[in-house]
């Protein structure tokens, strides 16, 4: 019994904690970053298995956390709310080469975050070529540009 | 507050996403909150409140004082934590010493040094039976780990003196 709820106890502790870290914390961004999940994922490893390493129990808490995962993906379909509430919704960025400061405040990132995503992913050079900046539900900024 | 909405960066925008700004201010307060709150845990962290620390340790003695127990007051479930029991007594002689409460209900004893003389079960507990030495003191060293969830009582009884009672709390 202890596992499970082991399981479903560390499922949603994980949920609301980086639902607390924000979006930025779940997309890969520098190595220390990755590192820093990793190191997340060994403390969940260490509390879900206790001492207890058998076959028995290893299947017993992926079973646990997918069919909790599966259930929540089916109350998402559901449920518009609780879609927006586990997953979050996007937020506009940049508008028309122009940044929307408060936004960017409240996200916690800065302009150069922006640039990095607007060259890596679309070869923009300069902020007034971007036509709108979104932070996705998973944290990654997608850039949209200028039609020239 | 009422100065964020209005700020026209803070309007919701329809394309090429909509958005409900009122819902996603919400979402960072409540991220803000959630740090406020993950930094209060950090400092109970290290107070001792989860095991280990100024909160925790506790230093009590019987009201004689002839029985001083040094213990973890919280325990966290899995983990050991060391517990010092020290008598005094008639020097060069056996001291009977008891466990009991619930302390065998939510704890298992890993080690416990030195090896008492003699060691029995009691009715809800174990009883140990010391040897002083020329001072007539005697000292065990018993090492906890935490097995059960919850609070557990119990006391420390050597006969003839007050007991010391003890209080603990295992964290899942």
């Amino acid at each position: 019994m202890d596992s499970v709820l082991r399981a479903a106890v560390m499922y949603v502790a994980l949920l609301v904690l980086f639902k607390i870290a924000g979006r930025r914390s779940l997309s890969d961004l520098t190595t220390f970053d990755f590192v820093l999940l990793m190191m997340i994922s060994e403390a969940t490893q260490q509390a879900l298995l206790g001492d207890d390493f058998s076959v028995t129990n290893a299947v017993l808490i992926i079973v646990t956390l997918i069919a909790i995962d599966v259930g929540l993906s089916l109350l998402k379909l559901r449920s518009n709310r609780v879609s927006r509430l586990i997953d979050g919704e996007p937020t506009i960025v940049v508008e028309n080469g122009k940044l929307l400061r408060q936004r960017l405040h409240h996200a916690r990132l800065v302009e150069a975050d922006i640039m990095e995503a607007a060259r890596s992913s679309q070869g923009i050079e300069k902020l007034e070529e971007i036509k709108f900046a979104i932070i996705e539900r998973n944290g990654k900024i997608s850039v949209i540009p200028r039609e020239n | 507050m009422n100065d964020d909405a209005e700020h026209p960066d803070l309007h919701s925008r329809q394309y090429p996403v909509r958005e409900d700004m009122a819902y996603q201010l919400n979402v960072w307060r409540f991220e803000r909150c959630g740090w406020y709150l993950l930094v209060i845990l950090v400092v109970l962290g290290l107070l001792g409140l989860f095991s280990r620390g100024l909160l925790s340790t506790r230093d009590i003695r019987s009201e004689d004082g002839r029985v001083r127990v040094q213990y973890e007051m919280f325990h966290r479930n899995g983990s050991t934590n060391p517990m010092k029991i020290s008598v005094s007594g008639v020097p060069e002689s056996t001291v009977e010493l008891e466990l009991t409460g619930e302390i065998m209900e939510g704890f298992s004893i890993e080690t416990l040094q030195p090896e008492p003389v003699r060691a029995r079960s009691s009715a809800q507990g174990i009883r140990f039976w010391v040897q002083t030495d020329t001072q007539g003191q005697a000292a065990l060293f018993i090492t906890l780990r935490g097995d059960g969830l919850g609070v557990f009582h119990s006391r420390i009884v050597l006969p003839g003196s007050n007991d010391v009672k003890l209080a603990q709390f295992i964290f899942p």
